[in-house]
């Protein structure tokens, strides 16, 4: 079970920001003088795993974030009386910061910003699945979003404990995902998120995070090698996406005009790209538009439907524009695909040239078009996939709980031979039975409505009880499940860590006692309801508790 | 569809089948036509299977093999049918350069300079001159060695010439099944070629149809730019001299030479009398009975004669202004102005005979571009039934047969056949797999007199935003087609504008057709890679254009079909306004009634291609709301049709994404062979049942 996951929610949070400096072993990257937060002055401190602030002559921070917990830096624009960073958290929240040191301040900042631009990427990565995945579980299951509001929203216990093994179960059903990472491709709208926000003053903006970035070197393989050629020799960064964004390449409706522009080369490497994509042309002879056709005596004779010619010459400049729109969305989308590089190289390449490789496609997928599902002959059984959660336990089949009540296969074939030879030999004894008389007076007590049944008209509960107590109830038990599974999950308690939840679990239960459970009671008293209905629920409670204190009797025997 | 078909073969007569794609269409003409020619082998010799595209007449040959596999086994004897496609030089090529080449042109043109018979002449005298092996292989021994019986498709015929060094396009066929492209039966320029051996009592059946007027008016059409004239021009020269430079060598060897010529003409005519030949609509009867025109007997004179009729089409090309003149009006001004007589030019160009059929237009420019100079002289064919007529005249049956060939009665009218069937199928489902649905939207666009267009903004949006949502409810792939190509430049630039595609982008990758047939074919490609992993895409495309005529989309390469407008043609074209008043006179089919037809049918095709199959399901979406006017409902194929009602019409956008979660949900659910057993499948046992053969002869009666 991993127990690293991170708590992403605000309860947390509050947690750690009042961390003291204690852990002060942390390697210190950079440190910045003159920083203010909220009008203070104060140091800020960039650590391996963490930035902290700490106000002047204090020796705890006031502010700490873990990486992780960061979404994205924000700067100042330049020229700003104010020189600032600003965090932004995944919580929503942000912290700024003032660099106030007058001669140093802009170096400072720049600084700090480098240096949290490399770190950031590094956290990203692992925070954001972890929170994607975190978020799609509470989105999907509302039993679960309830249990956390329950349980964490409510500080019954932390949403560390929370997801520990909720996670854990996770990393478990897909083994896979956990070892080889599975490659993620780019989104086919990254251009799209980059839209400008005009800043007010004639200006637009462009917003770029590191992600953006990437895929636009993905992408654009030759924007990337601009980028190294000329970053940081000739331009800094921020001039190099400048100038990206100004450029014709990136507004490629626009005509292609200025040579002077360092991407007009991209441009021409990118039409070289398509171009040499289509000279390879298709694999897959059915899409093979060129070969299609059946005809090739006549022509340029004939009433040919011609498109109007594409040579530039006799195009208006919008046309040539509209065209180059075209190419340019069927090339970022090839492109796109492409990314997923171990996909195209997976499919075996049929080169065109060697013309002994091109029928096993071209079979295959002729196959593929005269067959009819519906039609085939033989009818496999339709099998459901397995999705194996433990694998190794399918593998060997369920564990018994106690070894001596496990049976052999032999034991079951004696037993199943046993039984039968009993069949075989059974004579009912006929003067043996019951008096009709009381057969049917059993059988009468046995009905619904007779003595014996008593117990089963017992009215359900949903006529006895308002609807908002049964929720209420419901929810009780849904969090009393969980708390209880946690619980029960440290048993055997064999390390000194599940000696220290397991303490700690029992704590939770109990404050789940005062705080939830309680209350209920007492409401339902108040509304003259029957108090059976949290019964079953103290009895569980009561269970954990006396198994708690066997174990800690136990263990006090065994200190002694 | 049995009975109709057998109905037909009995009567040696002329029919036309609508039946939707993908419902075995094919396989049940082969079938039954196989089982007829082996109950009959000698009322039927031969079928002659046609088809449109290269994959398509592949497919057919892959269903013929598993029909005869299904025959061996049911029989258990092996069967002595020989089968085998026929294509260009291109596709059957095993010359290792030759067919490296990519385009037709290049491979016939290195082909005949490989194996022409002057060339392989030369060789006897100078043995390095290079031909082709396999061809020299071929002469000598393949010639007599038949085909051994089987079922050939392209590639096996490869193989098969590979092993034996053969070329495989020359091997001979006298094959039960012959499976090619329209163009091999209905061009006389290749026709005359390949299909004149055919007997007359074969069995022709034109699949994928839908176009095939299209495709006569095409084959029986010419036009002449200006660089033709100019390589004519060269082509002639050449002529002159190597005919200068025989004449002083040797004059007796000319004579004969071009004596075989019009020895040549003769033959036709007397094989044409004793009924050996496919009749060349080129060179009518009337033609060959005259003897050839005395005045090109020599070759000067041929020579003379070629070159003053190159000078007088040439200063035609001259013109300012569009010319448009009947067949008779040309032949007379020719003869006003260089003299030359209409007796011979009927012989070097007979087409000239069917007067009325034909129109010359001559342009000047382009409509586009009314300042470059790039004269065309059109002469164009208007009557479809020119090119067909010797394939009617000659076969016992011919059927002609496609997905989409509503109204059915308008083929048989342009066409010119009387035929003893017309019917038209729907598919009986287990499940409604196919969703049309019709948008409000208004008419989007205007032609004025050039090809100016005047776009409404505020439908574009809407088009966008129609998109735009269908691209979040629909899976994998969603092809959407436009009118033209310069519409759809111009939407998708003021998509691009409005931020539209880059919304679309969200949810999926999109790939535009472009008029570059090898730059379409790699986004082609992309598009389905992208349906196979992610969140599908979307292909913007043309109606009319290369992918809306050959390219399908099954299952997941097609779930939704939206379709922009109503494809008319363009019709200022002056081409189609003389065919049309060409059709409004002689057919009495009025202007719009066949504008109407040629859009329908195109959209009906673009629509169709999402389904292939029951197991298939597919949107189809109508944006534009001319499409619930009756006139152009009546006008989609029946199995279309019938699944529009009145609350698929008049949709607005929220409206039509609701109906279309709700079919895709409906969809998404497996389909079994089980659910469909009974309804749209039977086992053998329930197709013999007394029940259904009474249904089947109700359904039968009806069609």
């Amino acid at each position: 079970i991993a127990l690293s996951s991170r708590n992403i929610f605000s309860v947390a949070h509050r947690y750690m920001s009042c961390r003291p400096m204690s852990s002060l072993s942390e390697e210190v990257l950079l440190v910045v003088k003159k920083v203010r937060q909220r009008k203070q002055d104060g140091t800020l401190y960039l650590m391996a795993e963490r930035i902290a602030w700490g106000p002047e002559g204090k020796d705890r921070f006031t502010v700490s974030h873990l990486y992780a917990d960061i979404r994205c830096q924000k700067i100042s624009p330049d020229g700003k009386a104010k020189i600032q960073l600003q965090l932004v958290l995944h919580t929503g929240e942000s912290t700024t910061f003032h660099f106030s040191n007058e001669s140093s301040a802009l170096k400072d900042r720049d600084a700090a910003k480098e240096l949290l631009q490399q770190l950031l990427p590094k956290f990203k990565k692992k925070a954001n699945k972890e929170l994607e995945e975190k978020n799609r579980m509470l989105q999907e299951d509302p039993v679960l979003f309830q249990l956390y509001k329950d349980l964490v929203v409510s500080q019954v216990i932390s949403a560390d404990e929370f997801w520990a093994n909720r996670l854990g179960d996770i990393n478990n059903a897909d083994p896979t995902s956990s070892n080889n990472k599975q490659e993620v491709g780019i989104s086919g709208a990254f251009l799209a998120d980059i839209r400008p926000q005009t800043d007010g003053c004639n200006g637009l903006r462009y917003n770029l995070t590191a992600d953006i970035i990437e895929s636009i070197f993905r992408t654009y393989p030759a924007v990337k090698e601009k980028y190294s050629e000329n970053v940081p020799h000739n331009l800094t960064e921020k001039e190099f996406w400048t100038r990206f964004f100004q450029s014709h390449y990136f507004h490629r409706d626009r005509i292609n005009t200025g040579t002077q522009d360092i991407f007009s080369e991209c441009a021409k490497q990118d039409e070289k790209g398509l171009k040499s994509m289509v000279v390879q042309g298709v694999k897959n002879p059915l899409v093979d538009l060129l070969s299609l056709e059946d005809k090739t005596l006549d022509e340029g004779y004939g009433f040919c439907k011609t498109f109007p010619s594409t040579s530039n010459s006799n195009r208006t400049v919008k046309e040539s524009s509209n065209s180059a729109i075209i190419k340019r969305f069927n090339h970022h989308s090839a492109m796109v695909l492409a990314s997923l590089q171990f996909l195209t190289s997976s499919t075996d390449g049929n080169s065109r040239d060697s013309d002994f490789f091109q029928p096993p496609v071209k079979k295959v997928k002729l196959q593929e078009v005269i067959e009819y599902e519906d039609l085939q002959r033989e009818n496999r059984p339709k099998t459901v996939a397995l999705n194996l959660k433990k694998s190794d336990r399918y593998a060997h089949g369920p564990v018994p709980l106690q070894s001596q009540h496990y049976t052999t296969s032999q034991d079951i074939i004696n037993s199943v031979n046993y039984i039968r030879h009993e069949m075989l030999n059974y004579k009912p004894n006929l003067t043996q039975v019951l008096s009709s008389t009381t057969a049917s007076s059993a059988i009468a007590a046995l009905s619904p409505g007779g003595v014996l049944m008593q117990a089963a008209t017992q009215q359900a509960i949903n006529q006895m009880v308002p609807t908002e107590v049964q929720g209420e109830l419901k929810h009780l038990y849904a969090a009393a499940g969980e708390l209880l599974r946690h619980f029960w999950s440290c048993f055997p308690v064999n390390t000194p860590f599940l000696e220290e939840k397991v303490m700690k679990m029992k704590s939770n239960l109990e404050r789940f006692q005062m705080t939830k459970l309680c209350p209920f009671q007492e409401k339902i008293q108040r509304q003259y309801l029957s108090t059976n209905l949290t019964g079953h629920l103290e009895e569980m409670l009561q269970t954990a508790y006396r198994k708690f204190h066997i174990w800690q009797t136990r263990r006090m025997l065994r200190k002694t | 569809m049995k009975d109709v078909a057998f109905i037909e073969l009995k009567t040696t007569g002329h029919g036309v089948l609508e039946m939707p794609s993908g419902t075995g269409k094919t396989i049940s003409l082969l079938s039954l036509i196989v089982a007829y020619q082996k109950a009959f082998p000698l009322e039927v010799t031969k079928l002659i299977y046609c088809s449109r595209t290269v994959p398509e007449i592949e497919k057919v040959v892959e269903e013929l093999r598993k029909l005869m596999e299904f025959y061996s086994k049911q029989t258990g004897e092996s069967n002595n049918f020989l089968a085998l496609a026929l294509s260009s030089r291109k596709n059957l090529c095993i010359h290792p350069e030759v067919s490296a080449l990519r385009f037709g042109k290049e491979v016939d043109g290195k082909c005949h300079s490989l194996t022409a018979s002057y060339i392989r002449a030369q060789r006897h005298s100078t043995p390095d001159v290079p031909v082709c092996r396999f061809y020299e292989e071929f002469d000598a021994v393949g010639r007599q060695v038949p085909l051994p019986a089987g079922i050939y498709n392209l590639d096996d015929l490869k193989d098969f010439g590979r092993r034996k060094g053969w070329c495989p396009y020359y091997l001979i066929l006298h094959a039960n099944i012959v499976v090619y492209s329209y163009h091999y039966l209905l061009d006389p320029k290749i026709a005359d070629l390949v299909s004149k051996e055919l007997a007359k009592n074969s069995v022709v059946v034109f699949d994928e149809a839908h176009n095939i007027d299209n495709v006569c008016i095409d084959s029986m059409s010419v036009n002449i730019t200006r660089r033709t004239l100019d390589r004519c021009h060269t082509n002639v020269d050449t002529l002159q001299n190597t005919i200068q430079k025989i004449k002083e060598t040797d004059a007796a060897k000319l004579k004969m030479e071009y004596r075989r010529l019009v020895e040549g003409l003769k033959e036709a005519n007397v094989a044409r009398e004793t009924d050996v030949y496919l009749a060349n609509p080129v060179l009518p009867d009337e033609i060959l009975k005259e003897a050839v025109p005395g005045n090109i007997r020599t070759a000067e004179h041929f020579v003379g004669f070629l070159k003053r009729f190159l000078e007088y089409l040439k200063s035609r090309l001259r013109v300012q202004h569009v010319v448009q003149e009947s067949a008779p009006q040309f032949l007379k001004d020719i003869f006003d102005k260089v003299c030359i007589d209409r007796k011979p030019l009927r012989s070097v160009s007979a087409t000239l005979s069917y007067f009325y059929s034909f129109t010359i237009i001559i342009e000047p420019f382009e409509d586009r571009t009314p300042t470059i100079a790039n004269p065309v002289l059109h002469f164009s064919c208007m009557d479809p039934s020119i090119a067909i007529k010797p394939v009617f005249q000659r076969f016992q049956s011919v059927i002609i047969t496609s997905g989409t060939l509503s109204p059915l009665d308008i083929y048989p009218r342009i066409l010119d056949f009387r035929p003893v069937t017309m019917a038209s199928f729907t598919m009986t489902l287990a499940r409604t797999c196919l969703c049309p649905l019709v948008c409000n939207y208004p008419q989007t666009h205007t032609f004025k007199n050039t090809l100016t267009l005047t776009l409404v903004d505020s439908v574009i949006r809407n088009y966008g935003n129609l998109l735009l949502e269908m691209s979040a409810i629909v899976p994998d792939g969603i092809v959407a087609f436009f009118t033209s190509y310069v519409y759809m430049e111009n939407i998708v630039a003021s998509w691009y504008e409005q931020g539209i595609l880059e919304n679309i982008q969200r949810n999926k990758l999109i790939f535009i057709e472009t008029p570059d047939a090898a730059e379409t074919s790699m986004a082609l490609e992309k598009y389905q890679e992208a349906c196979e992993n992610g969140r599908g895409a979307i292909l913007l495309s043309v109606a009319r254009g290369k992918v809306s005529e050959g390219i399908d989309f099954v299952h997941h390469f097609g779930r939704a079909v939206i379709m922009f407008g109503v494809p008319y043609v363009y019709t200022q074209s002056r081409i189609l306004k003389a065919r049309l008043e060409y059709l409004r006179d002689q057919f009495q089919i009025r202007e719009n009634d066949f504008l109407t037809f040629d859009a329908m049918r195109h959209a009906a095709q673009c629509v169709g291609r999402a389904i292939r199959g029951k197991t298939d399901y597919g949107l189809m979406i109508f944006a534009d709301k001319r499409y619930a006017r009756a006139d152009k409902r009546g006008k989609l194929p029946r199995w279309i049709q019938e699944h529009i009602n009145d609350g698929s019409l008049n949709l607005t956008v929220d409206e039509a994404v609701q109906l279309s979660k709700h079919f895709l949900r409906q969809m998404a659910q497996p389909f079994r062979q089980e659910d469909q057993l009974g309804l749209s499948l039977l086992t053998l046992e329930q197709l013999e049942s007394e029940e259904m053969l009474q249904k089947i002869a109700k359904i039968a009666h009806q069609t």
